[in-house]
């Protein structure tokens, strides 16, 4: 279906940019969408990630319980309204993140479950993410194969570790070892990715086609570099080569895509001040991202590690990253887990509204998998052990409430992330380092 | 004895304790080393200072001494330059065991460098710098406006740049996915906006002022006899009707803050008043509560404008002072509806919406620099593109042109022509050249049939933008460009003659935003929002204020050609009337800066005394020490600390006897735990020094406990001294450690590549060239790029 322009009032990003901008837009547009929504086949499996930086308190945060859970921990406590939909496992850890740069190597093996090259050279070396290996299986449909989501707007300057090139703090997806994918932080840029800049759906088609002769163009360009370079560079010019025919499918599947007729929403005016409105923001959009089938695999870096926002409305003036070096002082313990609640809380209305809108037989929710989760367990010694880990979404055959799975020893994180990719339809024997998969998710089905 | 050798690998050689077990334990006393029948000088200090832990079995650090020779250092040359710039930063051996003296340390040194130099000047080593250099976000936009005369909002086209080694030029070769996507979407937005073609629908463009501006007085670049609003430069894309709308500031509970009585505002183009619009409160019956909703309502007007960047100003015409004076509070900062309320109303957003009945780009800036040519008839039309097309990719390639690559945009100009016009031809061909490769990357090329593994000069031409993105962090201009193409860049005299000319130009200003907005963490104060219960006076009138201080010192250093000394040690500094007063300078009137002589010893002297600094290396509620002193370690002194080991051993909460430590017991334990004090032992004192300054620069004699400040503090050199002017004296007393960092930074910055060991000699030669020269900026610059590391390059 197609929604003219004046299907909604104009600017409504620009009118009231203080706390109640978020729900607005999703308000207004879910009406809009969710009749898209009714089109897109009941089979459509989406996949999430979201990563809080620093670890966590673990007694606040890891429920008394196993088994089938009644009553979350307090970190978890704004988890309630979804707790149907949410499985917390204990006891994941990531072997390859032990480096000299804790902090870099918590965020890049989260989804890669491998270790970081120590360089600060161009040949920085990593492992592909799950993001991206579910991205090429279940992202080949859609315009866009997987979005990369942050909340940094600039690059600051000397908060990399040490002899690790700040690619590997910044970004967390990585579609080969060698090519980091880029986070986007402006909401208005991200809207424009996902539902282009305006104008009538024949324009779109027209400047598709455009950006789809000018890649031809491009290809022939580097073909041409590549016999001018000798051997050593040819390989570089060949993942451009790979980069450009990647953005040549991606220009097809829009040009194929119903996304093309989307309707002409409003764009975000500018970043909210207020950074838990520019994480709402963030959130929204992924919802519509993910309704209007313009992508089904997404990575949300909610804060970078060695991040220091202060939280003074809940109770937290001190920076974060100080904070989380609590040397086991109460005072900070405490502060540290109010943290912990504040993300928490902020993934927990966004897994409400998912769960809030329709998609095919069930909720969004149903069909769509976020794993929330840190790299660090304890960012008092920097360890990667006792990871926080959460799960939301999916349906469970027979089950009613949410669940606590804990492992008695220590389990690799890529057991989990191949258990993910078998909810989406991706089939791996290994992951890096798994030693086998999660199989207690088995009821979940998305 | 395993155990002490564990320790040694630690680091914990650096404990008190630790120095009577040193003394015990006497090291292996038969190196074998093929110096041993004749031990130097070099290797006798060695034997005896180092290699208790150096040595083959314990290779603390990963170094063996006892392996290497030090009478022929060519062999280990990294080993040997790791080794120098240990000693020279007297970073070893640590502090607590026995120590050369003085004189022994500069014997050692010298005699290691005076080897190390030969070496290297008997087989230069000028690195490889990588063959593909993406254009970053800055050197597109410079870029941009270079060839296109257009100022683009890059943050809004190109994702932020990852850094590495501190800069974010280094190591970008890649392009991901992500990264062509949105190079062919800034091509698509550029092309379109430089040669002003119809736009589809009209496009809406929102500048919303930071929220914690403070608007009651003056603000610098505002017309006089005005107070708070905003200049917003804006780039109309045709000729048209645009609609301009202005918003207040509102509290959260949407009233428009400071509005106790009515007050104009006044709407200017290009400085010109458009209109004035009066807003009245509009309190209801009941009087306490306003009802505001259509107060600011009214603020909007619909006029025609031209193609081409404007100014767009929103000002409010300042009141008179008695009627400001009965409002007034003490904080500084206005902006917080609880603590330090706006007295008066301010401007929240300014929206153009634009262009409705739009008309055609005339006259514009890009307009004049596009279209070189316009073809009188239809069959004039391809000859002209034709120049059009070659004069634009000859600056974005940075070379000169050929048939063969103009081929491919010309296609395009007569495929988009035959669809819609000349324009829209150009329009595309535009596109094709900034999707180029040639134009979006740095290509150096290695001459063909050159031989593995050895040096040669690189071309004039890409000497030319290795020149300018390095001073200009933008593309080589005609006359750069002409002598580069006749083959003369690289003679000596015109060399130096070019860097002078762009050293001059406006376009260096680059090397203060750019460079040293990462150098010294400049970009950083963005993100930067101390705790405002503490900083009630914080505001972004402040936060920019520092970021102008620290540019306009650096500018003054490069304009003025200073000795870069002055850095830290400057009598003079920049401030307006806000700064001044954070600084407590007295008679700085205004919101104009301007250059103040502070007395000599004054602790404002130097970027170490500027709030920029100072606030961008705390946090947002208390100073940090390790911050600032690793600040210190990297980029002043130039030896960061080591990596932190991996998987720190976690700290007990009991003693032996079962008793929960107190925090401050905890926190001993942590200082003498040897994983973590190996660093902080090196950090920790730089920082201290500094503790006279709070987390927003301001001087202070008590610290956030309510403690007198206790600044006594120390270099790794072991040197000792008290506050922030100790900090400086002990800095200068080493003048070539100073200069050297910020050779290695100029030189990581304008080569695009880390600066490695074998680097060592030239960053010596340069600084020993530049003593003679009064370490003036040119002289650091010249010696870069008159240097082998910047001039040359080795093939795979």
């Amino acid at each position: 279906m197609i929604v003219g322009k004046n299907a909604l009032p104009r600017r409504t990003f620009l009118r009231g940019m203080g706390t109640a901008l978020a729900l607005p837009l999703l308000d207004a547009m879910v009406p809009v969408l969710s009749a898209r929504a009714q089109d897109v086949a009941a089979s459509v499996r989406r996949l999430g990630f979201v990563y809080i930086p620093m670890g966590m308190n673990a007694s606040a945060w890891i429920p008394a319980t196993e088994g089938r859970l009644t009553e979350l921990s307090p970190s978890l406590l704004s988890l309630t309204p979804v707790l149907d939909h949410i499985t917390v496992v204990t006891n994941l850890e990531l072997r390859n993140a032990y480096t000299t740069g804790n902090h870099a190597s918590s965020n890049c093996a989260f989804l890669s479950c491998s270790r970081a090259k120590r360089t600060e050279g161009s040949d920085y070396e990593l492992g592909t993410t799950v993001d991206q290996i579910a991205a090429r299986a279940i992202g080949r449909d859609t315009p866009i194969p997987s979005l990369e989501i942050g909340t940094d707007l600039i690059a600051q300057v000397g908060n990399c570790d040490n002899g690790y090139a700040c690619a590997y703090q910044n970004n967390l997806s990585w579609s080969s070892p060698t090519t980091p994918l880029p986070t986007e932080a402006d909401p208005r840029v991200l809207f424009e990715r996902l539902f282009g800049d305006g104008g009538s759906p024949e324009r779109r088609k027209a400047e598709l086609k455009k950006s789809g002769s000018i890649l031809d163009w491009m290809t022939a360009d580097m073909a041409r570099l590549r016999r001018e370079l000798g051997a050593g560079d040819r390989v570089r010019v060949d993942q451009y080569l790979d980069s450009v025919r990647e953005v040549e499918r991606r220009i097809q599947r829009a040009e194929r895509s119903d996304a093309s007729a989307l309707p002409d929403l409003d764009r975000p005016a500018s970043v909210p001040a207020v950074w838990e409105d520019h994480v709402k923001l963030m959130f929204d959009l992924q919802v519509l991202a993910l309704q209007a089938d313009t992508t089904r695999v997404i990575t949300f870096q909610l804060a970078r590690e060695t991040s220091t926002r202060t939280y003074p409305h809940i109770g937290v003036p001190e920076p974060h990253h100080p904070v989380s070096h609590h040397t086991n002082d109460p005072e900070k313990l405490v502060k540290l887990a109010k943290i912990n609640a504040h993300h928490v809380s902020l993934f927990a209305s966004f897994v409400e509204k998912l769960a809030a809108t329709p998609d095919g037989d069930g909720s969004l929710l149903d069909h769509t998998l976020y794993l929330l989760g840190s790299g660090m367990g304890n960012p008092d010694i920097h360890d990667h052990s006792n990871l926080p880990i959460i799960v939301a979404g999916g349906r469970g055959a027979g089950r009613t409430g949410g669940r606590h799975i804990r492992f008695e020893k220590p389990t690799p994180l890529a057991n989990l992330h191949l258990a993910l990719l078998d909810k989406v339809g991706v089939h791996l024997d290994q992951f890096v380092d798994s030693t086998g998969r999660v199989s207690d998710l088995e009821p979940l089905s998305v | 004895m395993a155990a002490q050798w564990r320790m040694c690998v630690a680091g914990l050689a650096l404990m008190a304790t630790s120095v009577g077990l040193w003394a015990r334990e006497s090291p292996p006393q038969t190196p074998t080393t093929p110096s041993q029948t004749a031990r130097s000088p070099v290797r006798a200090n060695l034997d005896r200072y180092c290699i208790g832990c150096h040595n083959s079995k314990a290779k603390a650090g990963g170094l063996a001494l006892d392996a290497l020779d030090a009478t022929d250092v060519a062999g280990d040359a990294v080993a040997w330059e790791k080794v120098v710039r240990k000693l020279r930063g007297r970073m070893m051996p640590p502090a607590g065991v026995p120590r050369p003296d003085e004189a022994t340390y500069d014997a050692i040194v010298s005699s290691l460098e005076t080897s190390l130099d030969r070496e290297a000047a008997a087989r230069p080593n000028p690195g490889r710098t990588d063959t593909f250099h993406r254009l970053n976000r800055t050197e597109y936009h410079n870029a941009i406006r270079d060839i296109l005369a257009l100022d683009v909002d890059v943050s809004a086209l190109l994702p932020k740049d990852d850094a590495s080694h501190g800069f974010d030029n280094v190591s970008n070769g890649e392009l991901s996915p992500t990264l062509i996507e949105r190079y062919l979407a800034a091509a698509q937005k550029v092309s379109r906006a430089a040669v002003g073609s119809p736009l589809s629908s009209p496009a809406s463009h929102v500048v919303v002022l930071p929220s914690d501006l403070t608007q009651e007085d003056h603000l610098e670049g505002l017309p006089l006899g005005t107070r708070g609003g905003a200049v917003v430069r804006h780039t109309f894309p045709l000729d048209g009707t645009y609609e301009i709308q202005i918003r207040l500031s509102r509290d959260r509970n949407e009233n428009v803050e400071g509005l106790t009585d009515s007050q104009d505002v006044e709407l200017t183009i290009d400085g010109t008043r458009v209109q004035v619009f009066p807003v009245k409160p509009n309190r209801n019956q009941s009087g306490a509560y306003y009802a505001d909703e259509a107060v600011d309502r009214h603020l909007k007007v619909r006029m025609s404008v031209t193609a081409g960047p404007h100014d767009v100003g929103v000002t409010f015409p300042r009141k008179t002072f008695a009627l400001e004076e009965t409002e007034r509070q003490p904080a500084l900062a206005h902006f917080n509806m609880d603590r330090h309320p706006r007295v008066q109303i301010a401007l929240y957003s300014v929206s153009i919406t634009g262009p409705f009945e739009a008309g055609v780009a005339t006259d514009t800036p890009s307009r004049r620099r596009i279209f070189v040519c316009v073809p009188a008839t239809v069959a004039a039309e391809d000859a002209c593109a034709k120049r059009i097309v070659s004069t634009l990719a000859r600056r974005a390639f940075r070379r000169a042109v050929t048939d063969a690559d103009l081929e491919a945009p010309l296609r395009f100009y007569k495929e988009a022509r035959a669809e819609g016009g000349f324009e829209a031809g150009v329009e595309m061909a535009v596109r094709a050249v900034l999707a180029s490769t040639e134009f979006l990357l740095r290509i150096e090329r290695d001459p063909p049939n050159v031989a593995p593994h050895t040096p040669y000069r690189v071309s004039d031409v890409e000497l030319a933008s290795r020149l300018s993105f390095f001073l200009w962090s933008s593309v080589p201009d005609e006359e750069l460009l002409n002598l580069a193409i006749a083959g003369r860049l690289h003679q000596p005299s015109i060399l130096d003659r070019q860097v002078r000319r762009m050293l001059a130009d406006p376009r260096a200003e680059a090397l203060v935003t750019n460079f040293a907005g990462q150098w010294l963490y400049l970009r950083n104060l963005a993100a930067v929002s101390p705790d405002a219960r503490q900083f009630p006076d914080f505001d972004d009138n402040l936060r920019q204020s520092f970021r102008r201080e620290t540019e306009l010192f650096f500018e003054s250093i490069v304009k003025e050609d200073r000795n870069v000394l002055d850095l830290l040690r400057a009598d003079y500094t920049f401030v307006n009337e806000r700064l001044a007063r954070h600084y407590g300078i007295a008679n700085v009137y205004g919101s104009r800066f301007r250059r103040v002589a502070l007395g000599a010893n004054s602790e404002r002297g130097g970027i170490l005394g500027h709030g920029s600094v100072l606030t961008v290396t705390s946090y947002a509620n208390r100073t940090s020490p390790v911050l600032r002193g690793k600040w210190i370690l990297e980029n002043i002194v130039g030896s960061p600390p080591p990596p932190p080991l991996p998987n720190v051993p976690p700290l007990k909460d009991t003693d032996a006897q079962g008793r929960v430590l107190s925090m401050r017991e905890r926190m001993v334990q942590h200082r003498s735990n040897p994983a973590c004090a190996s660093c902080h032992q090196l950090m920790d004192p730089a920082g201290l020094s500094m503790e006279n300054f709070d987390a927003i620069g301001r001087w202070r004699a008590r610290t956030e406990a309510g403690t007198a400040v206790d600044a006594s503090g120390g270099l790794p050199d072991g040197s000792t001294f008290s506050g922030a002017s100790g900090l400086r004296s002990a800095l200068l007393r080493r003048p070539q450690l100073f200069v050297g960092t910020l050779t290695e930074k100029l030189m990581t910055y304008g080569l695009g590549r880390g600066v490695e060991p074998y680097d060592a000699p030239t960053v010596r030669t340069i600084v020993r060239n530049a003593q003679s020269q009064n370490y003036r900026f040119s002289s650091l610059v010249l010696g870069i790029v008159g240097s082998d590391a910047f001039q040359m390059r080795v093939s795979p």
